[in-house]
């Protein structure tokens, strides 16, 4: 059995994959590193999967916290381990944003699941998870909520800054300029979504192209996300765990091949 | 020995202090880049690099827009606080809107640290920009007559341009054999062995130079499986960010960095005075962001780098608001997508406590060669 672990900042998953690739056991808990959240993440994909920790013969850790875990064979960045991931669920994906809790990242990938280039978010958290947790707050709701709202949205406001507490203070002017509560809440994401194109840019865009970490979960960031790019998005169904996937994957091939594949 | 030079860079102020007062010297300070040393070395006088600092305060807030790089927002800090008192002048270079301002700025804020331009000619490759930037020299040697109350002689600029030219071309060995040794010296240790030559005095600097390169001469290049970079930008710190190369078994083989080797890349020609021979070198460094290129030719020039090398990727140091280093990257960014030649942009501050998003994007582009 084989253990990928992927400790985000605001959130730990864990896969377990069986000698022959399958997923056996996988595991989601939202809280992050510095917390007891990799190892009770951990303890859940061992009890879906039926079996001890002694049963697996190789761990890769990756994430934000993969350097002050302990017990892993290899550390590998997340961007590899999406990339392996993603290749492995959606192998026709070259483009993969990653949005997580307090970075974005788009990943440019050839057939095999190789990095080919990355970009990652420079100056602050305009264009991820936190900044759609900011905007929910404003509005007294969760990221799932604030999607919903956004669904019953029809005429997205502008928040024009960058800066996520600008963008704050914006969203509360609207608001108290009367704007409707939904359409406040599709700004938000129409604004997420401006960000994260303005970082696909960068990189340049090649279909297909896949949403991968917790943001993906997202359908009102998905569909911001397509107007946005012109390109389809390509569903996950367990878009979060695609890092602890590649990490589980590295795993195997690191007893497999003794290598570094 | 390399320790040595390490704690040159980690006390520059008491170092600088401890020159002053082995040698007798006064110290004038320097900001990037190319500022004419030979006629500070010429004046009697030790030249200072002021290469910004871990500590970026608050007080040239007064003066500056957040937007303003930290190198030089460092340096205005360092100077409102007292940190440079001991400077009896200092050069600051005009080539981008930052730096322009600074010398008003400085004018006012530290009338007593003696601020005096240094202007660079954009058609620095025409006999007129030539003649041009001789004749800024000239006016900066006098103000350094005047400021420093001391004579510059002729020959006292050929003897300081030669002890020049000598420390450059023991820096470009250097910088040549030190990639044969990521063990011994890893990414930290030869920015240290590099930066010293700032806050030391330079025969001191040199002799302690030439005798390492003797110790490394003795010493078999070590065997390794790094991955070969090179790296580009105006500098590339703090300590934190350069530590993770070794962490992540890369080695840099040869750098373009305004800090390290664009100082002392070009050898000068034989023919002509001191002068002519400073103004000349300013006109066959290429491929510099800093200095007017029409040609624009960094790509090309990194592109021969990593095949003379035998580089697997470039690393593009971006530190934060430096303009003229932003405007060369797009360029940069197409001819190495264009040569197939793997390109890792990073944002970096001297002022950086942590450097964990820095670490993944240099483990990933360490799993990508």
């Amino acid at each position: 059995m084989y253990l990928g672990v992927d400790i985000g900042s605001s959130s730990s998953k864990a896969v377990i994959l069986d000698g022959k690739g399958q997923v056996v056991g996988q595991a989601v808990i939202n809280i992050g590193t510095g917390s007891r959240g990799p190892q009770k993440v951990i303890e859940e994909a061992l009890t879906q999967a039926g079996i001890a920790r002694a049963d697996i013969k190789k761990t890769v850790v990756t994430g934000y916290g993969r350097m002050t875990f302990e017990g892993a064979d290899k550390q590998i960045t997340e961007i590899s381990c999406h990339a392996k991931g993603v290749s492995a669920v959606a192998p026709e994906a070259r483009t993969i944003i990653d949005i997580g809790g307090q970075d974005a990242k788009v990943i440019s990938i050839d057939e095999n699941g190789n990095v080919k280039n990355f970009v990652m978010n420079e100056k602050c958290a305009a264009g991820t998870g936190r900044f759609l947790e900011v905007m929910g707050r404003v509005l007294d709701t969760t990221i799932d909520g604030l999607s919903d709202m956004a669904e019953r949205g029809e005429d997205g406001v502008t928040i024009s800054s960058t800066c996520t507490v600008f963008a704050e203070s914006e969203m509360i002017s609207q608001l108290a300029a009367g704007k409707k509560i939904e359409d406040v809440a599709l700004g938000a994401h129409k604004s997420i979504a401006q960000r994260v194109a303005g970082l696909v840019n960068r990189i340049g865009i090649s279909p297909k192209v896949v949403l991968s970490g917790g943001v993906a979960l997202n359908e009102s960031v998905i569909k911001a996300l397509e107007k946005e790019l012109g390109y389809d998005i390509i569903r996950l169904k367990s878009p979060q765990t695609m890092g602890a996937l590649g990490a589980a994957m590295y795993a195997r091939a690191l007893e497999q091949n003794g290598a570094e594949s | 020995m390399i320790n040595e030079f390490k704690d040159v860079v980690e006390h520059p102020a008491r170092s600088v202090r401890l020159a002053m007062e082995k040698t007798g010297k006064k110290a004038v300070g320097c900001f990037p880049i190319y500022t004419p040393d030979e006629l500070i070395h010429a004046a009697g006088a030790i030249p200072v690099g002021m290469w910004g600092g871990p500590e970026m305060g608050n007080l040239s807030d007064k003066y500056y827009q957040t937007f303003c790089c930290s190198v030089v927002k460092a340096n205005t800090h360092q100077a409102l606080r007292g940190d440079y008192d001991h400077l009896s002048a200092v050069l600051v270079t005009a080539y981008c809107d930052t730096l322009k301002c600074t010398i008003e700025n400085w004018k006012v804020a530290v009338p007593h640290l003696n601020v005096i331009p240094v202007v660079y000619p954009q058609n620095r490759k025409l006999e007129a920009g030539k003649q041009f930037l001789i004749e800024e020299f000239q006016r900066i040697r006098g103000e350094l007559e005047r400021v420093l109350e001391t004579e510059i002689t002729d020959e006292a600029i050929e003897q300081s341009f030669a002890l020049y030219e000598a420390y450059r071309k023991a820096m470009r060995t250097f910088v040549d054999v030190a990639g044969n040794y990521p063990g011994l010296i890893d990414a930290t240790s030869r920015h240290a062995i590099i930066k010293a030559a700032y806050f030391m005095d330079k025969e001191e600097y040199l002799e302690k130079l030439n005798a390492l390169l003797n110790e490394l001469a003795a010493i078999p290049a070590e065997e390794h499986t790094h991955k070969k970079v090179i790296i580009t930008g105006l500098l590339a710190e703090p300590d934190e960010f350069l530590d993770l190369f070794a962490e992540n078994s890369l080695v840099i083989v040869a750098d373009d960095l305004a800090q390290e080797s664009r100082q002392f890349r070009v050898q000068a020609v034989q023919e002509g005075d001191a002068l002519s021979r400073m103004a000349r070198r300013i006109a066959d460094q290429d491929g510099c962001s800093f200095l007017y290129d029409d040609e624009k030719s960094r790509g090309a020039m990194l592109l021969d780098m990593k095949n003379r090398y035998g580089a697997d990727g470039i690393i593009y140091c971006q530190l934060k608001f430096c303009d003229p280093e932003e405007f060369d990257y797009p360029i940069i960014k197409r001819e190495m997508e264009e040569a197939g030649v793997p390109l890792l942009y990073i944002e970096i501050e001297q002022q950086m406590d942590s450097v964990e998003q820095l670490r993944t994007r240099i483990q990933t582009f360490a799993e990508i060669l």
